[in-house]
């Protein structure tokens, strides 16, 4: 009979006992892990929009642009800045863009705007906004067909082939003026965006607001996201940091990286919360299975076992109950975790609306990481652990004639 | 008077002999020394040689489970040495002393206590386990020992399926383990009819006699009086008597 096998018999010689305690850290642990995957998966979806829908991983503008963003503070695009960024290691695609705003006007309705120009082929690449078009064609690479927003083409009344004039201040001050065909119209899943976006050829941007050769931004994408920060270093180090402002996506999102991790902040402390309760249930289960047994324990002393062993024996219980409570748990919260990340959860009603209100198409994916499924499980392992005290200290300090007359 | 003269007489002879496996030496016990001391022990001088088959006596609160319990170790004296095969027990770190139990003293507890997750065969395995004898030494004398007290059929047994008589024996084959220098006996028989305590009686008092066991007791039940071939009786912490049968 080794310490193994006797810890594991010990644990069911009151099998309600120990079914109830592993229950409570199968649902600790269970409901930690919906909650983090839920929070964890709602925030890599934003960022995950964010980045394909806009910012990129990084972007590089003119020193000083992202806190004045007029087209004044654009920064010259050429072939040798796009090779030496196309060289750096990690960088996968480049968008550039030239953005500004102007007025737009069609029939008797006008309304600002806001104006970007891209290189279509490769913004399609980064935001796939060639499928957000639901009227119309995708933008030529090379004609002066625009793409309106739905919100904004049908503030307008516009329809594909109609033709809009947009009146406005180009590069330096100069008056911008122009009409151009519209060629399609896309949804935005954000309201505020999709009010107001209007996309064109970057060379078209470019005449038209007498920017040539020049971008407000330039957008990247990364082969591994994870290597952001040396990345990030490597752009500063090749096209100079004095010139350019190289920013990530967090801190482009500042604001709403905030209000995340406030939330994820708020859902640790619940789980928190949520593991003391469990940890007190554990603590009274381990106080039971001590105080009971004292008296096998001085019989076990008696007879020739060491305390160090008795202790032993104590925390092999405790882990047993702890990880049953755990390997149930997480077997029991993968599969949900790992369908729910296939197949999101599409959100309907006021939290559907919510979630568009803020750009974020209403999906709830769950997300799958080692990190916090490890943590979670660690966090438990800790608590059982920290309950362990209780049977270690009675186990050393055991008085085996008293704990003979129990 | 008489009965002091006649211990007197007694140690005289076993110290003579040469033979002692427990020498005791003016062990005292004192509970509540600080506030009102009560002796459990007061100065008992006390020898035993390898093969007897004693019990103590005396009325409740006289020290006879205090003289157990110091003598296995399970308890430290307030004063007065221990020496059990040339080594003074009152001397040994809480470790050491554990060991030394381990591997020198067999316990028969008065309510059998034995493992109850453990199956008969298990609880007699345990304590060689604990010594680290291999299992295919364990598991010869596991059924050896189980055979010797009457129990070949039951060693899949779990306490909770074993009678009190049964639980009993299998508590002395679990003495017998670790090959014991003596075993000691707390009331081995106060919770068992006197069937069974008849047949456990029997069964020690054969382990003694052909296999030189050494059998301490400590009993009110006249039945294991009977057969012990030394009586020693105690009184307010003290011996009152000590007598050798033939």
């Amino acid at each position: 009979m080794n310490d193994i096998r006797l810890a594991w018999r010990n644990i069911w010689r009151n099998k309600r006992r120990t079914l109830l305690t592993a229950a409570s850290i199968f649902l600790a642990i269970f409901l930690a892990l919906i909650v983090r995957s839920l929070q964890t998966g709602w925030f890599d979806h934003l960022i995950s929009i964010s980045i394909q829908s806009y910012t990129g991983h990084i972007q590089i503008h003119k020193k000083g642009y992202w806190d004045d963003r007029d087209i004044n503070n654009s920064m010259p695009f050429n072939d040798s800045l796009t090779a030496v960024i196309k060289a750096t290691n990690n960088v996968d695609k480049t968008v550039p863009r030239l953005e500004y705003f102007a007025l737009s006007s069609y029939g008797k309705q006008t309304k600002a705007v806001m104006i970007s120009g891209t290189n279509p082929v490769r913004e399609d690449a980064l935001t796939h906004l060639s499928r957000k078009v639901i009227k119309g064609r995708y933008l030529d690479s090379s004609g002066n067909g625009i793409l309106v927003s739905q919100g904004l083409a049908s503030f307008l009344d516009l329809t594909p082939g109609d033709t809009v004039v947009f009146l406005g201040q180009g590069y330096h001050g100069i008056s911008a003026a122009g009409k151009f065909p519209v060629a399609g119209i896309i949804h935005i899943p954000s309201p505020q965006l999709d009010n107001q976006m209007i996309y064109m050829n970057l060379t078209t941007a470019q005449y038209f607001f007498n920017a040539q050769d020049r971008i407000t931004s330039l957008s990247i994408t990364l082969v591994n996201p994870d290597e952001i920060n040396a990345t990030v270093a490597s752009l500063r180090s090749k096209i100079g940091g004095e010139k350019y402002e190289i920013m990530r996506w967090d801190e482009m999102m500042g604001e709403v990286m905030q209000a995340l991790k406030a939330k994820i902040g708020g859902g640790k402390i619940i789980i928190a919360i949520l593991y003391m309760i469990v940890g007190f249930g554990i603590f009274g289960t381990v106080v039971m299975m001590t105080t009971e047994r004292t008296k096998e324990f001085g019989v076990m002393v008696s007879v020739g076992m060491q305390k160090t062993r008795l202790a032993f024996i104590l925390v092999l219980e405790m882990i047993f109950i702890g990880l049953t409570g755990i390997l149930s748990g997480v077997v029991t919260a993968l599969p949900i975790m790992v369908y729910f990340h296939l197949y999101p959860i599409h959100l309907w009603g006021g939290m559907a609306q919510a979630f568009i209100s803020f750009g974020i198409e209403p999906l709830m994916p769950l997300a799958i990481k080692p990190g916090f499924i490890i943590s979670n499980i660690i966090s438990v392992l800790i608590i059982v652990l920290l309950t362990c005290i209780y049977p270690i200290r009675k186990a050393f300090t055991l008085r085996i004639v008293e704990s003979l007359h129990k | 008077m008489t009965n002091d003269l006649i211990y007197n007489d007694l140690r005289l002879m076993t110290n003579i002999n040469g033979m002692n496996i427990i020498e005791i030496r003016n062990l005292t016990k004192v509970y509540d020394a600080k506030t009102i001391p009560v002796y459990a022990l007061n100065g008992v001088d006390l020898a035993f040689r390898e093969g007897e088959f004693t019990c103590i006596v005396g009325p409740s609160g006289s020290g006879k489970t205090t003289m157990l319990n110091l003598v296995g170790g399970l308890d430290s004296p307030t004063g007065g040495e221990i020496v059990i095969d040339n080594t003074d027990i009152t001397g040994l770190k809480s470790r050491m002393l554990i060991d030394f139990r381990l591997r020198n003293i067999g316990f028969v507890f008065q309510s059998f206590n034995l493992i109850p997750v453990l199956t008969a065969k298990e609880n007699v395995e345990f304590i060689m386990q604990l010594q680290g004898v291999n299992k295919e030494q364990r598991d010869k004398r596991t059924l050896e020992l189980l055979d010797s007290v009457g129990l070949s059929d039951k060693i899949n047994v779990r306490p909770n399926k074993l009678s009190g008589g049964q639980q009993q024996r299998v508590a002395v084959a679990r003495a017998l383990a670790s090959k014991p220098k003596f075993i000691l006996a707390d009331e081995p028989t106060a919770n068992l009819d006197s069937k069974s305590a008849e047949n456990l009686l029997e069964i020690m008092e054969i382990l003694n006699r052909e296999e030189n066991i050494t059998f301490i007791f400590s009993t009110h039940d006249p039945r294991v009086v009977a057969k012990a071939r030394r009586v020693i009786t105690l009184e307010d912490g003290k011996i009152v008597g000590d007598i050798s049968k033939n």
